[in-house]
C-alpha cells in the first residue's frame, strides 16, 4: 500500500512539475536536414539556435516566459520535411516554425504551413515559388534565387568581363531554378553560355569535365550542393579545367567547411563563392555580436554562414511573438508583416505586394568571395570588395 | 578521340573501384549465402579511421591503410559471431540484421565523426598526361593499381589457397564439409571477416578520391548490389565483369547521352540482366 501511495505521489508531482514547467516555455519550431547529404547544415543550425536562444533569454525571453526550440530533422527529403512539420504543428502545437535550407523540403513544408495555418520564417531555401505562391503563412527572410542570379551572380560576370559562360547544375529544385535564372540574364547580356546537368549525387565527374574543358570557358557557374562541390572542385583541377577558368559555389557554405581545404587542397585555391558574412564585413551591430557570442561559445570563428541565417529567424519569431502579446497564428502574421527588426545582415522589412516572389520576402545582402591565399577576399560588391578578383593561368 | 579516350580510360577505372567496392559483398553471399547491407558503412568507417589515424594521430598513411583494414576485419568477425551466427538457416534474418545494423552503424558514424565530408591524405597528388591527349589524376591511377592487386590477390586465395578450398567446399555443401572435418563456424566468421576487410580496403583506397561522408554509405552499398546482381550472385569472375560494365556504361553514357542521368544506364542493363538472365552473367542457375 505504502508504495502505491508513493508511486501516486510521485506521478502528481512530475504531472504537476511538468505542468508548472510547460507554463515558463514557449516553444518554437525548427526544420531543417540533421541527417542526409547535408546533415552538416543540421550542425550550423544548431549553433545557430544556441547562440539566439542565449541572447532571446538572456533579455527576458518572449512574453515573460523562456524560448525552446523543437528541432526536427527533414534528412533533406521532401516526404519526410512534409511530415517533420505535421509533426510540430500537431503533436508540439508550435505557434511559428523556422529554418530550412533545401528548396525541394521547403516546398513541400510550405503546402502543410498553409493547410494548418502555421507562420513559417524559411532562412536558406532559395526557391522563387516558395514565395512566389503568396501563401498568407509563409515568410522568408533569406536568399532568393532571383534575387541571387539577378543582383549578385550575373553583374559579377557582367563586370568582370568573362567572355564564355559554364553553368553546372544539380538537378535539384534549387539547381533547376537557379541555372534557368541564369540562363535568362546571360541571354539578355548576350554571353555565350553552356549548361550541363549533373546528378545530385554524383562523385565523379570527370565525364562533365572533359565535356566542359572541350567549351572553354573563362568562368564556371557550379550550382552544386554538398560534398559534390569538394568533388568537382578537386577534379576539376585535375583534369586542367580550372585554376584557367575559375569556379563559383553559387551556394556557398560548402566552400566554408573545415573540411574543404583538406578536400580539395591546392584546387582551393581562387575558387569563388557566395556568401553573406565575411569577418571583415559587418552591416550591423547584432552582426558583431553574434560573431563575438559564437566565438565566446564555440571557441573559433563562425564559418558557415547557415548559422547566422537561423540566429536571425529565430530572433524574427521571437520579436514578432513579443509585438503580437500572443501566440495565436492571426496575430503573429500580422506582427510579422510589421517587422522592423536589426539583425546581423540589415533591417528585416517583408515584402507586402501580391503577385511575385517578393511577397513576404526580405533579401539579405551577398557578397562573391575568393579564396586568395587560404585567405577569404570579398570581390563583389564593389563597395564591400575587400580585394581585386585573381584570375587563373 | 582524345575525349573518347579520356571517357574509356576513366569507365575503366570506375570500373575496377565498382568491383572492389563489390568484390566483399559477393564473397559473403557466395560462401554464406548472407546479404551484408552494412557494407557501404563498413567502408565508410575504414574511410575514417584511415583520415583519423593518419591526420590526427599523424601516423603514415602507409600504415594507417592496413591497421583500418584490420579494424574493419575485426568488426566484420565480431558482428558474425554476436549478430550473423545466431540467424544462419533463415536469409530473411541475416537480412533484417544487417539493414538494421547500416542504419545504427551509418547514425554512429554521424554522431562520431560529425556530418563534414572527409578525406585522408593522398599519397600521389596532381595527374598524369597521357600522350598530351588528357590528364588524369595521379591518385586515381594508384588506387587503379592497387585495386587491380587486390583483386588479384583474392582470386588467389579463394582459388588456390587451402581456406579457398575450404570455404568453396562450404559453400557447396555445408554438411558434406563439416564432416570431412572442415570447422565451418571458424569458416563462416574468417569469411564474413575477410568481406568486412574488403570493404575497409576499398574504404581506405577510395576515400583519397571521393572523401568520405557517414551518409554516403547509402550510395556505396547500392552500387554494390548492382554489380553483384549483374555478375551474379556469388561469382567473384561477374563481380569485376558487373563493376567494369557499370563504369564505362556509366561514363559514356553520361558523355554521349546525357550527364543527368549517369546512373540510369546501370539500371537500365540491371533490368535486362534481371528480365533475359536473372541468375546474372556469370551466376550458376538454380
Amino acid at each position: 500500500m505504502r508504495r502505491v501511495v508513493f508511486l501516486v505521489v510521485l506521478v502528481v508531482s512530475f504531472i504537476i512539475g511538468s505542468l508548472a514547467f510547460a507554463q515558463e516555455t514557449i516553444k518554437i519550431g525548427v526544420v531543417g536536414p540533421r541527417t542526409g547529404p547535408a546533415a552538416a547544415t543540421g550542425k550550423a543550425f544548431e549553433e545557430g539556435i544556441a547562440i539566439a536562444l542565449d541572447h532571446i533569454n538572456a533579455k527576458g525571453g518572449v512574453l515573460g516566459k523562456k524560448l525552446e526550440v523543437v528541432f526536427e530533422d527533414t534528412g533533406g527529403v521532401p516526404e519526410k520535411a512534409a511530415s517533420a512539420f505535421e509533426k510540430l504543428a500537431t503533436r508540439d502545437r508550435v505557434p511559428i516554425v523556422v529554418g530550412e535550407s533545401h528548396s525541394s523540403s521547403a516546398l513541400a513544408e510550405i503546402e502543410v504551413a498553409n493547410r494548418y495555418k502555421v507562420p513559417f520564417i524559411i532562412c536558406e531555401a532559395w526557391h522563387d515559388d516558395i514565395t512566389k505562391k503568396n501563401y498568407r503563412w509563409v515568410f522568408r527572410a533569406g536568399p532568393v534565387n532571383s534575387g541571387v542570379v539577378d543582383f549578385y551572380i550575373a553583374p559579377f560576370v557582367k563586370e568582370h568581363g568573362f567572355k564564355k559562360v559554364a553553368i553546372v547544375r544539380e538537378n535539384s529544385d534549387w539547381g533547376v531554378g537557379i541555372a534557368e535564372r541564369t540562363e535568362f540574364n546571360m541571354k539578355n547580356f548576350g554571353l555565350p553560355f553552356v549548361t550541363l546537368k549533373v546528378e545530385r549525387e554524383s562523385k565523379d565527374f570527370y565525364t562533365e569535365l572533359t565535356k566542359l574543358k572541350g567549351e572553354n570557358p573563362d568562368i564556371i557557374l557550379a550550382y552544386i550542393y554538398g560534398t559534390g562541390l569538394h568533388f568537382f572542385v578537386a577534379q576539376a583541377h585535375e583534369v586542367g579545367v580550372s585554376p584557367k577558368a575559375l569556379i563559383l559555389d553559387g551556394a556557398g557554405p560548402p566552400s566554408l567547411w573545415d573540411s574543404f581545404w583538406k578536400n580539395v587542397g591546392k584546387a582551393g585555391e581562387l575558387e569563388l563563392f557566395m556568401s553573406s558574412m565575411h569577418e571583415k564585413v559587418h552591416l550591423t551591430p547584432t552582426s558583431r555580436k553574434f560573431w563575438e557570442d559564437y566565438k565566446k561559445k564555440f571557441g573559433k570563428d563562425p564559418s558557415d554562414y547557415k548559422t547566422r541565417s537561423i540566429y536571425n529567424v529565430v530572433l524574427i519569431a521571437a520579436d514578432a511573438i513579443n509585438r503580437a502579446r500572443s501566440t495565436t497564428n492571426e496575430a503573429l502574421v500580422e506582427a510579422l508583416e510589421k517587422t522592423n527588426l536589426e539583425v546581423t545582415t540589415g533591417i528585416v522589412k517583408f515584402g507586402l505586394k501580391l503577385g511575385s516572389y517578393e511577397y513576404h520576402q526580405w533579401m539579405p545582402p551577398m557578397l562573391v568571395v575568393q579564396w586568395q591565399d587560404q585567405k577569404q577576399v570579398v570581390v563583389f560588391p564593389k563597395e564591400a570588395a575587400t580585394g581585386g578578383l585573381k584570375r587563373g593561368r | 578521340m582524345a575525349e573518347f579516350l579520356m571517357y574509356l580510360t576513366n569507365g575503366l577505372v570506375m570500373g575496377v573501384i565498382n568491383a572492389i567496392s563489390a568484390i566483399g559483398v559477393s564473397l559473403v553471399v557466395g560462401i554464406m549465402r548472407v546479404i551484408n547491407f552494412a557494407h557501404g558503412e563498413l567502408y565508410i568507417f575504414a574511410g575514417y579511421f584511415s583520415y583519423h589515424l593518419s591526420l590526427t594521430l599523424g601516423l603514415s598513411p602507409i600504415l594507417a591503410m592496413p591497421l583500418s583494414v584490420i579494424f574493419v576485419f575485426l568488426m566484420g568477425v565480431l558482428m558474425e559471431r554476436f549478430l550473423i551466427r545466431p540467424t544462419y538457416g533463415d536469409e530473411m534474418y541475416s537480412l533484417i540484421i544487417t539493414f538494421v545494423l547500416s542504419i545504427i552503424l551509418q547514425n554512429s558514424a554521424l554522431l562520431i565523426f560529425g556530418p563534414y565530408p572527409n578525406k585522408p591524405p593522398t599519397l600521389i597528388s596532381g595527374a598524369t598526361s597521357f600522350f598530351g591527349l588528357f590528364h588524369y589524376g595521379n591518385q586515381r591511377l594508384f588506387s587503379f593499381i592497387i585495386s587491380i592487386a587486390i583483386l588479384l590477390s583474392v582470386f588467389y586465395l579463394i582459388k588456390r589457397t587451402w581456406f579457398g578450398k575450404s570455404v568453396r567446399a562450404i559453400s557447396q555443401d555445408r554438411e558434406m564439409a563439416s564432416l570431412m572435418g572442415i570447422d565451418h563456424l571458424k569458416v563462416n566468421m574468417l569469411s564474413f571477416g575477410l568481406g568486412a576487410a574488403l570493404a575497409g580496403a576499398a574504404g581506405v583506397i577510395i576515400a583519397p578520391i571521393f572523401p568520405v561522408t557517414p551518409t554516403g554509405s547509402s550510395a556505396i552499398s547500392l552500387t554494390a548490389f548492382v554489380v553483384v546482381v549483374l555478375g551474379g550472385m556469388g561469382s567473384l569472375k561477374g563481380c569485376v565483369v558487373g563493376g567494369l560494365i557499370l563504369g564505362i556504361l556509366e561514363n559514356l553514357g553520361a558523355a554521349y547521352i546525357s550527364t543527368m542521368y549517369r546512373h540510369i544506364f546501370g539500371f537500365i542493363i540491371l533490368i535486362l540482366v534481371l528480365v533475359f538472365r536473372p541468375w546474372g552473367l556469370f551466376g550458376q542457375r538454380t
